[in-house]
């Protein structure tokens, strides 16, 4: 309290003492307060991957004991492995490319300056954050093959009723659309971003050059996007191969493991077959997975995009 | 209001737009407003006439996940994971923030992000083991304290990577006037940085109560039917209670409260937060 009073009534006191380091003042000293961050990270971070790769090496009976690498011979000939892996790349296939081109048209809506565009934001924001639980509920009434609104859009057009989310051929395209419902809107939140701080002068620059709207949006504009767009594209990517929340309230994985992902599986793995030891093999490829995609993704953005 | 006009559309123009409007509110926004409606319909009515905007509206579906779902406990129990959550990640990870920023610490921000792109269950796992080892299933406070730590695996990584373009926007000039001053690290973060940042704490807060009130994964397996949030119950219910789909619009509803109202009121952080990183 006092040397507070004191160093407000003296200022311009010797500053601290310089070391030899070429770290900047406002550097010094500042680490101490990320210390609680680390230990936290360390605790539930660090430590419960760490455990996991000691679980994947570890019998799942009692007395196991460690039975190295077992658990990942299991898996390459585990043939529901190779499922989820084949179902986990179609959502994020054609998820990824479907919601990307609507959220382009959505976005450039969204950049519009016109009255009521607030509202509509406001609007186009809900599918976003509402929780994917209640998504799941309200799809499972859409769906439902007796009082559904989907088999009754079907049939305002003499398409038979349709058992959406009890027939393996059908369902995973149930999900592909209730995850284009919950996601493009926060591709076109993003998209809609970014278009709105695009530079002027590269659009006026090609109409002085004769370029018509289409050829400006196509070769000026989307190349000048592409840097936020790869972005989005990014997040929906590490989302799209853990993908588990909707899926999970809807099938479980179900008809017939038709929608079964690899993490759906990860997760029926531990809590549904009680195997942990696979469970935890399951999770740490598919962690491999993200990562490696995840990488990938980056290394092309870099060398694909342009700064301005 | 006459700054911006020449870029605001006026006249014919805006009729392709409104078009356009029309169309994605119909595919993005009228299911939600469909499981409002719902939630407020008797589910023989949904089921015997899905469309008829005539039916009554009552209030009887909240009524019963009241009375007979002990659904204010589970309220609760999500305001306080969720809000506790929330602000353990703040606490802790405004000040980590800070130090990637002025320390250049990029392996401490990889490390947000390795948390960030880790599926779930690689953490749910150990804990799990970890839970029933010390009795936290039969522990109410326990399970409280293993729920809302679970929780901050969600909310910590967010907090810093929502917070690190507003501290790197801080200029290092402000705090070395205040080092000259004599203040030290923790004087200078929370009288300088801390209150120029404002604006990312906002976006910050919200965000993380959000992506923490809609983390169902954690609670499915660590919580006991005291202590279990909203999400979580509302999924049990699938497959006992199918037929009775007011009941389970009334519960979707529920769960969606803070996210219909958060769009409404914290709209421009919202979107500051979701489109942050991606746009400058």
């Amino acid at each position: 309290m006092s040397t507070d009073v004191k160093n407000r009534l003296t200022p311009a006191k010797v500053p601290p003492p310089v070391r030899s380091s070429a770290m900047p003042f406002v550097s010094r000293g500042v680490w101490p307060l990320a210390l609680p961050a680390i230990v936290i990270s360390l605790v539930l971070v660090a430590l419960p991957i760490i455990w996991t790769f000691i679980l994947a090496g570890s019998s799942s009976r009692p007395n196991g004991g460690f039975i190295g690498l077992a658990n990942f011979e299991k898996l390459f000939s585990d043939a529901l492995f190779w499922d989820s892996l084949r179902i986990t790349m179609f959502f994020f296939v054609v998820c990824l490319i479907v919601e990307t081109i609507l959220g382009l048209g959505l976005g450039y809506l969204l950049s519009l300056d016109v009255p009521g565009r607030k509202i509509f934001q406001a609007a186009m924001l809900v599918p976003a954050i509402v929780a994917s639980v209640a998504v799941g509920l309200l799809w499972l009434l859409i769906f439902d093959p007796s009082l559904g609104i989907a088999n009754a859009l079907l049939g305002t057009i003499g398409i038979d009723p349709v058992v959406w989310l009890g027939d393996p051929k059908i369902a995973p395209w149930a999900i592909v659309i209730v995850d284009i419902w919950q996601w493009t809107p926060f591709m076109a939140l993003i998209i809609g971003a970014g278009i709105r701080s695009l530079p002027a002068e590269p659009f006026e620059a090609a109409a002085i050059d004769g370029a018509t709207g289409w050829r400006k949006a196509i070769f000026v504009g989307l190349p000048l996007l592409a840097p936020v767009l790869t972005v989005a594209m990014l997040l929906r990517t590490v989302d799209l191969i853990r993908f588990f929340d909707t899926v999970y309230v809807m099938t479980q994985g179900g008809p017939v493991n038709s929608t079964n992902t690899l993490n759906v599986y990860g997760y029926r793995a531990a809590f549904i077959d009680q195997d942990p030891g696979y469970a935890a093999t399951l999770q740490i490829t598919l962690f491999a997975i993200v990562i490696i995609v995840a990488a990938l993704f980056t290394a092309a953005r870099r060398r694909f995009t342009i700064e301005y | 209001m006459s700054t911006d006009s020449a870029r605001v559309m006026t006249g014919k123009r805006l009729v392709p737009v409104y078009l356009g409007y029309a169309v994605a509110l119909l595919v993005f926004f009228s299911p939600i407003v469909f499981m409002v409606w719902s939630a407020f319909r008797d589910s023989i009515d949904i089921s015997s006439s899905p469309f008829n905007l005539g039916s009554g509206l009552s209030l009887d579906n909240f009524e019963k996940v009241f009375s007979e779902f002990n659904f204010l406990r589970y309220t609760i129990n999500s305001l306080l994971i969720a809000g506790a959550s929330t602000l353990i990640g703040l606490v802790i990870g405004a000040p980590a923030a800070y130090v990637v920023v002025r320390r250049k610490w990029r392996s401490l921000a990889f490390f947000m992000l390795v948390a960030r792109m880790a599926p779930g269950i690689m953490f749910l796992l150990p804990i799990f083991v970890l839970s029933v080892s010390l009795g936290a299933p039969s522990n109410t406070a326990l399970n409280y304290a293993l729920l809302i730590l679970a929780h901050v695996i969600v909310t910590l990584p967010l907090c810093v990577w929502l917070l690190v373009p507003y501290f790197e926007a801080v200029p290092e000039s402000i705090e070395e006037s205040a080092m000259v001053d004599g203040a030290n690290v923790l004087r200078r973060f929370r009288q300088i940085a801390l209150p120029l940042v404002a604006p990312g704490l906002a976006v910050s807060v919200i965000l993380s109560f959000i992506f923490s009130w809609n983390y169902f994964l954690f609670a499915l397996a660590l919580a006991n039917s005291d202590t279990i949030p909203l999400p979580a119950i509302a999924f049990s219910f699938i497959g006992e209670g199918q037929s009775d789909y007011g009941g389970l619009m009334a519960a979707s509803t529920l769960i969606s409260l803070p996210a219909l109202i958060l769009a409404v009121a914290a709209q421009k952080w919202l979107v500051r937060g979701l489109t942050g990183g991606a746009v400058k």
